[in-house]
């Protein structure tokens, strides 16, 4: 055994010595620890699903439109419909797995009943490429989704249905001006379905209909304004942006979900700006117990330091003593923590937090439906980087104490 | 000039005093004192006379309020308290009233807790900390703590722990003060078998006659003077 062994054998010894104080000790670190993952996999889950579903009602991962469009939302800024799949082909066979592309038109309009007008926006879908990632036929609460061979039917949001008194059957027309000429067309729809996302844009405005029904009643004919594509995971936004940049591509835009849904991007900011805030304000608390628990096991010590010091153990060596079990402690509190709060994290990942036990009414963030359960969603860099956060926190808070045993020999409490 | 005649340790002209309030305690006035190498000297004097502050002005564990304190010719006021601790671990050995072991070690591991520290190789120290153990009295008793130990053999412990790194000094204050007759006689008997095999000085404090008596040197210590130092030609046996 080397004297660091020694000293190695005597910290783990004295944290054995009072067992209590260890367990207590130790304890708090990885109850706090265990906390502090589990809160962050279910704000970071909250995030994700909050970007999920709006991804799914009408939103995207990542964008190709004509340059400008998303700022000048102007009619005739479009891209040609035929040409999207030989854009987005630099993203088959690149990891990016078979991204949904779903090609829309979007377009103001007048919706008329016999009940009355109604400002309305339109939005022509591939009811085909959407079904399998939309979730608008999932919030379907009256008739059916656009089916296959659908043309001149809509689905209708819910406050547009309520203005114009419509319900699956009805027929309304609906008016639009195309670009350039500046014609209204009109087109006599049936309704297919009443949707309710609880997104107010959506269900107090929205008009969907076919492509080739909306590109005809806009004169748009073969052309969109958008191809959204959605990924199998957000984590692939940029780099799949990146891969539709490398590919020149005169006249489109780029666009990933950051500047497609900014309110959504915004909320996200706020979000982690308040779980920061939260676990800074949780670390210190820790930091607090953990400091005045390792001090007290020091000051109660004093005795045994002067000892040291009286037999020739180098105050340097003291410092390495406390150090070490102060790295003890760290090590079996994040190892006992990180183990807590990825099962914490399992759990909720797998059950989820039912978000009722919170609020009975249905809930909404900047223009998205919020999933009434919370599932947990923890990445490994956030596992471990809290975990070595907290070891790190605990070793330096152990420096004190450390410095205190070092330093504080005092003779005279020898006899 | 013998080995004896070698001086170890001068004191001179040393003062320490202590705030206590707004009194000031004078632990030590003016001392000056000398041991030289293989000396076996008893500092005597009642409670508060000043033994235990001389003791530990002699290890650098405290500092002198005025005069100079040398080991092997080192002033340790000029050494920092890094250096106080490693000249300790390598010319100074300590023996403490209240035995003050290092409670999470075996009685084995205490005794070659200083050698550890020097770095001393594993089987030179197995050995010597064995042989050491066996001069004791406590062969078979090895792997106890020391709350498995009674008082003298605790003792006994931190004898060995004190002389294993062959030390130039090994100071004891008032090793016996709290062990009965025969285990006090016993310890001394080793310590002062130690001292002629090792040739180690062993300064200790003790208001007892008996311990006293094994003596070769007497520094009595009345009111942080020295009163008297003297020699005896022949310890009691």
């Amino acid at each position: 055994m080397t004297s660091l062994g020694l000293l190695c054998l005597m910290a783990q010894r004295n944290l054995w010595r009072n067992t209590h104080r260890t367990l207590l000790t130790t304890g708090t670190i990885a109850l706090g620890l265990a906390l502090l993952l589990i809160s962050l996999g279910l704000g970071s889950g909250g995030d994700r699903q909050m970007l999920d579903g709006a991804v799914r009602l009408m939103g995207a991962h990542v964008a190709i439109e004509a340059r400008g469009y998303d700022a000048t939302r102007s009619l005739d800024r479009t891209i040609s419909a035929a040409d999207i799949p030989a854009m987005v082909s630099v993203l088959n066979g690149h990891g990016f797995g078979t991204p949904a592309v779903l090609p829309r038109l979007y377009a103001s309009g007048l919706a008329s009943s016999a009940d009355g007008s109604s400002g309305v926006s339109i939005i022509g879908i591939d009811q085909d490429a959407e079904a399998p990632v939309s979730a608008i036929d999932d919030h379907i609460v009256a008739g059916s989704y656009l089916g296959t061979s659908a043309t001149n039917s809509a689905v209708i949001g819910f406050g547009v249905a309520r203005k114009l008194a419509l319900s699956p059957g009805s027929k309304f027309v609906l008016m639009a001006q195309g670009p350039g000429s500046g014609d209204i067309q009109s087109v006599l729809l049936r309704v297919m379905g009443i949707t309710r996302t609880d997104v107010d844009d959506l269900d107090q405005t929205a008009i969907f209909l076919p492509l080739a029904t909306a590109q005809s009643l806009t004169g748009l004919e073969g052309r969109v304004h958008q191809a959204a594509i959605v990924l199998g995971d957000v984590e692939q936004s940029g780099p799949a942006a990146d891969a539709l940049r490398g590919r020149a591509m005169p006249d489109v835009d780029i666009l990933t979900w950051q500047q497609l849904m900014p309110s959504q991007r915004d909320l996200i900011r706020v979000n982690v700006a308040g779980r920061v805030l939260v676990d800074v304000a949780f670390f210190l608390i820790i930091a607090f117990l953990v400091l005045n628990t390792l001090l007290m096991s020091v000051v109660e010590r004093r005795r045994e330091f002067a000892l040291l010091d009286a037999v020739g153990v180098t105050p340097r060596r003291r410092f390495l003593l406390v150090l070490i079990e102060g790295a003890w402690v760290a090590t079996f509190a994040v190892v006992a923590g990180a183990g807590l709060g990825f099962a914490g994290h399992l759990y909720f990942k797998h059950v989820g937090l039912p978000l009722r036990l919170l609020s009975s009414s249905a809930m909404s963030a900047a223009g998205a439906a919020i999933d009434p359960v919370l599932y947990s969603a923890l990445a490994p860099s956030q596992l471990f980087g809290t975990a070595a956060l907290v070891f790190l926190l605990t070793v330096v808070l152990a420096l004190i104490p450390s410095w205190k045993a070092a330093t504080d020999a005092d003779a005279h409490l020898l006899r | 000039m013998t080995d004896t005649d070698t001086e170890l340790l001068r004191i001179e002209n040393v003062t320490r005093d202590y705030r206590q309030g707004d009194q000031t305690v004078h632990a030590l006035r003016n001392v000056s004192f000398t041991a030289a190498r293989g000396e076996f000297i008893a500092i005597a004097g009642p409670s508060g006379s000043g033994k235990t502050t001389l003791l530990n002005l002699c290890a650098g564990l405290d500092h002198p309020t005025e005069g100079t304190v040398r080991l092997a010719g080192r002033d340790l006021s000029t050494m920092s308290r890094q250096q106080l601790a490693d000249m300790r671990l390598r010319e100074v050995g300590f023996i403490f009233q209240a035995y003050n072991l290092i409670p999470v070690l075996s009685a084995e591991e205490n005794a070659e807790f200083i050698l550890l520290l020097q770095g001393v190789p594993f089987a030179e120290r197995r050995r010597r900390v064995r042989a050491l153990l066996h001069e004791v009295g406590l062969e078979g008793m090895e792997s106890r703590r020391p709350g498995q130990l009674s008082g003298g053999q605790q003792q006994r412990v931190a004898v060995a722990r004190a002389i294993a790194a062959e030390p130039r000094l090994v100071l004891a204050d008032e090793p016996t003060a709290n062990l009965d007759t025969d285990t006090a006689l016993a310890l001394l008997k080793i310590m002062d078998r130690l001292n002629r095999e090792h040739h180690c000085t062993f300064i200790f404090s003790t208001h007892d006659p008996r311990v006293m008596n094994r003596a070769h040197r007497i520094v009595h210590m009345v009111d942080g003077r020295i009163e008297s130092d003297e020699r005896h030609d022949e310890a009691a046996p």
